[in-house]
């Protein structure tokens, strides 16, 4: 696969991702993070959730340990069914167990608004 | 004055593929009118492309965008080296062959390099490369290219966009 074909996990938080937000999209490629939940090894698909919110993440091309109660982070693209539920295909996954969760998504917010205004005044 | 010319810039994959290219000078970019030459980016590997021997292309997505990087590993075969004493040689391929076997699919990954631009794509040919253990390292990043891009604004004539960064990260101008 060329390097160049590979697009980039776009930032989203979990609470975010609902049928009535642009990120949630047939295909999308995502970044997530949460605490893992629930694993099941014959499927191997993972559940996991941030505040009350929850994803499953389909992670069979996974080479990553899981434990559940730790934090993950996933980067894929997000699979929606006919009834919208939704499933993350992952292709990478990384244990994130020490990451400050306020501080992330405190610099989330600000990594947007910043992207937001360089656009604005690169086209104004 | 070029200050940053020799020094790895931190920069954000959104920023690092709006650079432009000197047309005069093949290793310098423009980034808001300032030259560049070298990059460090930090981020998840997510291909990993290895030639034993000739290199291992791979990408940095650091949730901003990807960057392409390129590790090579043809020292102890290339003209280009041999040149040079061959201890020092030895010494550098094992340094890029460490490095080819730290950056695996999945891991934090710290990179610093030139910036090269291949075939009209930009991409950064490594110097080095750590993993990053600590998973703030992604966050600590960010805020560090932000930083300095809103300090290389307060320098030059987009006050509005400047200013606007400046409140939008809290840093005093």
């Amino acid at each position: 696969m060329a390097t160049s074909a590979v697009r980039f996990g776009a930032l989203v938080t979990l609470e975010e991702l609902v049928p009535s937000s642009p990120q949630f999209t047939q295909g999308a490629s995502l970044r997530v993070t949460g605490k893992l939940q629930e694993y099941d090894i014959e499927t191997a698909i993972a559940s996991i959730v941030e505040g009350n919110a929850s994803l499953k993440i389909d992670t069979q091309h996974l080479k990553v340990n899981l434990r559940i109660g730790s934090l993950y982070q996933f980067i894929g693209e997000l699979l929606i069914d006919p009834s919208n539920q939704a499933i993350l295909r992952a292709r990478v996954g990384r244990n994130v167990d020490g990451m400050d969760l306020n501080l992330y998504h405190q610099s989330l917010q600000l990594l947007r608004d910043f992207q937001a205004e360089q656009m604005n005044s690169t086209t104004s | 004055m070029d200050a940053l010319y020799n020094t790895h810039v931190k920069l954000l994959a959104f920023d690092f593929l709006k650079l432009t290219p000197s047309p005069t000078d093949p290793s310098s970019f423009f980034r808001r009118g300032k030259r560049l030459s070298r990059a460090e980016t930090v981020g998840i590997v997510v291909t990993r492309d290895l030639k034993p021997g000739k290199f291992v292309k791979f990408t940095i997505d650091d949730g901003s965008g990807c960057i392409s990087c390129v590790l090579w590993l043809n020292q102890l075969n290339s003209s280009y080296f041999s040149r040079r004493n061959p201890s020092d040689v030895r010494l550098i391929a094992q340094a890029a062959t460490d490095f080819a076997s730290d950056l695996q699919l999945g891991v934090l990954a710290r990179v610093r390099g030139r910036i090269t631009d291949y075939r009209g794509a930009l991409q950064i040919s490594v110097s080095d490369v750590v993993v990053e253990r600590d998973p703030n390292m992604q966050i600590l990043h960010w805020l560090d290219c932000m930083r300095s891009l809103v300090m290389l604004l307060a320098r030059i004539l987009d006050s509005d966009c400047s200013a606007s960064c400046a409140r939008i990260c809290g840093v005093e101008r």
